[in-house]
């Protein structure tokens, strides 16, 4: 192992992109070779990766996350050295063990055992190491007496236990998987993670790629959410992942209805604007968990009747959580100008847990039963609580033989 | 040093791959050479008598027979254009691996080129002492020399299949295109026949097929046929050191877009 790899800064890279030259025709080949090997670029190019600035350091634990086509393990090959980057650079100091595929780098045709030592070889391995660590792969894959059957008969829990028991008799200075462990059985799993941990434990480097933000949030420390090819957030594990958790909730509820302003203004009753603590912009409203929320709005009556004003609050993928108006609550919504009403509701203390949510404020007639109009805007809530649910009651623990207030959690939502 | 180790391992587990599953086992690799050697001697000495004529044409070069003559021609070219023609569609076939493992590719066509050749050289030398053996006059002395100008060729294999398997990734007719071609090439080396025979202006043309010193070489070497002048093997090594430059030079400049193309 050399020095470099023993401190400091494991991957580096810069201004890193990879693009793919469009091929529809087979002429687009012919030209694609010419250009090539006249030392020119291609230009027709769909773009996979864009100007990727990332640094990984020695004992550091990343996770990787992002949709499907975000350009995740596209990243992870520009790094492990598979595919080369079409633009910038990566410098890896260190040896990668790399989990990249489905039984990449096994021979269908051959044992179990052939193929041990044909990939540690890949991995870099001298035959004596092979020799010397077989027992120990064999033990770890754990797959009876499959391990002198040829591949092709494996079932594909079987390819990634022996992949991944190859890769950690390889002793990697920067381990990356990209989302096979998801393949294997639940003691396999457990049995892969715990590895991973004490790899962590003992300095190791980790570049996971999941979706699961169980493993994600378990394994790692830090987090980077690629979108569409560039990098959309990185940092603390959990901000990131809340983060994009809320993006797809918020994506998976069918785009919000745009406003047809037009329309809304011959109804009889149509809500001009809304603020949220003081912001009116479509921005979603970014709050820590506890913080004050105050929602204004106002609302234009045709006739000069003073409309009902609701409010309800959904989490991002529909679920509601909480709904008042102010019928409900006998509270008044008062005449600001001629036909121009102004509602405000305050919550001192908003104990929504992490994650994305909508504010649905509604117009209704003075009944309160006709509904004329909504505007919806969006709400974040940031922090590191790792409590299940949309909300925190308020709770406490009791325990025994201690006065029942000597715990007291979380806060009683003043009515 | 990695990629040299990477290269032997992978060179074993082609010629591994090769009979693995096979009935005959390695076998079949001298016995294609041996039906191709009964076939052509049979068509040329049986039905076409072309022994008296080589031997009216060229005395020195067929002087111990069809057989011997031909032997020293058929596996070198044999081992030459399997080495190529396999090489050729290298990368496509290892697709597999070129997406999903960190390698160098130049390994594949390295071991995909070293298999056959040595395939073939084992076969060769196995036929060598068997004809020694049998009593014709073959100087085995000489195989050492005789292995120098096989690695020479190794190099102008390795050459053309670093060319064609780069090209080959954009141009799939290649592979295709390739067969014809290198069965042109065979007729219009002298491998079935002595370049003796040919009329004057085309037996110096021939000069200009970069195969044609490999056969002559080994029939001077082991046949003890009329030896080839230095100018001769300087302008072969060149050509073969020429061929490999090209072929590594375009197959570096490919490289890194093999995986957009595969």
């Amino acid at each position: 192992m050399s020095k470099s790899a023993k401190t400091g800064l494991l991957v580096q890279a810069h201004g890193l992109g990879k693009s793919y030259p469009k091929v529809f025709h087979r002429s687009d080949r012919l030209r694609a070779l010419l250009r090539l090997l006249a030392g020119r670029r291609e230009v027709d190019a769909t773009t996979v990766l864009h100007d990727i600035n990332l640094e990984v350091w020695r004992g550091q634990s990343v996770g990787l996350i992002g949709e499907n086509g975000a350009g995740k393990s596209t990243l992870l090959k520009l790094i492990s050295g598979v595919l080369t980057p079409s633009a910038g650079n990566v410098k890896v100091h260190g040896r990668i063990g790399a989990l990249l595929e489905l039984g990449a780098g096994f021979h269908p045709e051959y044992s179990g055992r052939e193929n041990i030592a044909m990939s540690a070889a890949l991995y870099g391995l001298s035959s004596d190491e092979i020799r010397q660590r077989l027992p120990e792969i064999i033990d770890f894959a754990d797959i009876g007496h499959y391990i002198d059957e040829p591949v092709k008969h494996y079932s594909s829990g079987m390819v990634v236990r022996l992949g991944f028991a190859v890769v950690a008799a390889t002793r990697p200075d920067l381990l990356i998987t990209d989302e096979v462990l998801a393949v294997g059985d639940e003691s396999f799993q457990k049995k892969c993670v715990r590895w991973i941990e004490e790899y962590l434990e003992s300095g190791g480097t980790l570049l996971l790629v999941s979706h699961s933000m169980y493993h994600i949030q378990k394994l790692c420390k830090h987090a980077i959410w690629l979108k569409g090819g560039v990098i959309s957030a990185q940092g603390d594990v959990f901000d990131v992942t809340q983060a994009y958790l809320s993006y797809h909730e918020r994506k998976n509820t069918t785009t919000a209805p745009q406003r047809a302003v037009v329309e809304a203004q011959g109804m009889e009753f149509h809500l001009l604007d809304v603020w949220l603590n003081d912001e009116s912009h479509e921005m979603p409203l970014l709050l820590e968990h506890g913080d004050e929320l105050r929602i204004r709005t106002r609302v234009h009556s045709r006739d000069g009747r003073v409309p009902v004003v609701m409010l309800g609050i959904v989490r991002a993928d529909s679920t509601p959580v909480y709904g008042v108006s102010s019928d409900m609550d006998g509270a008044e919504v008062t005449l600001q100008s001629p036909g121009v009403y102004m509602a405000e509701v305050h919550f001192p203390a908003l104990f929504l847990l992490p994650g994305g949510y909508t504010v649905r404020m509604h117009a209704l007639d003075t009944e309160g039963v006709r509904l004329f109009d909504t505007i919806e805007r969006g709400l974040t809530i940031r922090g590191n609580s790792r409590e299940l649910g949309m909300v925190r009651l308020p709770h406490r623990w009791i325990a025994p033989g201690v006065l029942p207030n000597a715990a007291d959690h979380g806060a009683g939502t003043a009515p | 040093m990695r990629a040299l180790s990477l290269a032997l391992n992978f060179t074993r587990r082609e010629i591994r791959n090769r009979y693995l599953g096979s009935f005959s086992g390695g076998l079949w690799a001298l016995l294609q050479p041996l039906m191709q050697l009964a076939v052509y001697s049979f068509v040329f000495v049986y039905i076409f008598k072309a022994g008296p004529i080589f031997k009216a044409g060229a005395q020195n070069a067929v002087a111990t027979g069809f057989v011997p003559f031909l032997v020293m021609g058929l596996w070198p070219w044999i081992a030459f254009s399997e080495a190529i023609t396999r090489s050729t569609t290298v990368l496509p076939e290892n697709a597999g691996l070129i997406g999903k493992v960190a390698l160098p590719r130049e390994v594949l066509v390295i071991a995909s080129v070293g298999a056959s050749l040595t395939l073939h050289l084992l076969g060769f030398i196995a036929i060598c002492i068997a004809m020694a053996l049998w009593g014709t006059p073959i100087k085995l002395i000489m195989l050492p020399l005789a292995l120098l100008v096989y690695l020479q060729m190794a190099l102008l294999a390795l050459g053309l299949g670093f060319l064609f398997s780069a090209l080959q990734v954009f141009v799939r007719d290649l592979g295709q295109v390739l067969t014809q071609l290198m069965m042109l090439w065979q007729f219009t080396s002298p491998i079935f026949y002595p370049r003796e025979i040919l009329p004057e202006p085309y037996r110096d043309w021939m000069g200009f097929n970069p195969f044609t010193y490999y056969p002559e070489q080994m029939r001077a070497l082991l046949l003890g046929s009329e030896s080839i002048a230095s100018g001769a093997c300087l302008a072969a090594l060149i050509v073969a050191l020429a061929v490999l430059a090209l072929g590594i030079v375009v197959f570096r400049r490919l490289d890194s877009h093999f995986e957009d193309f595969l």
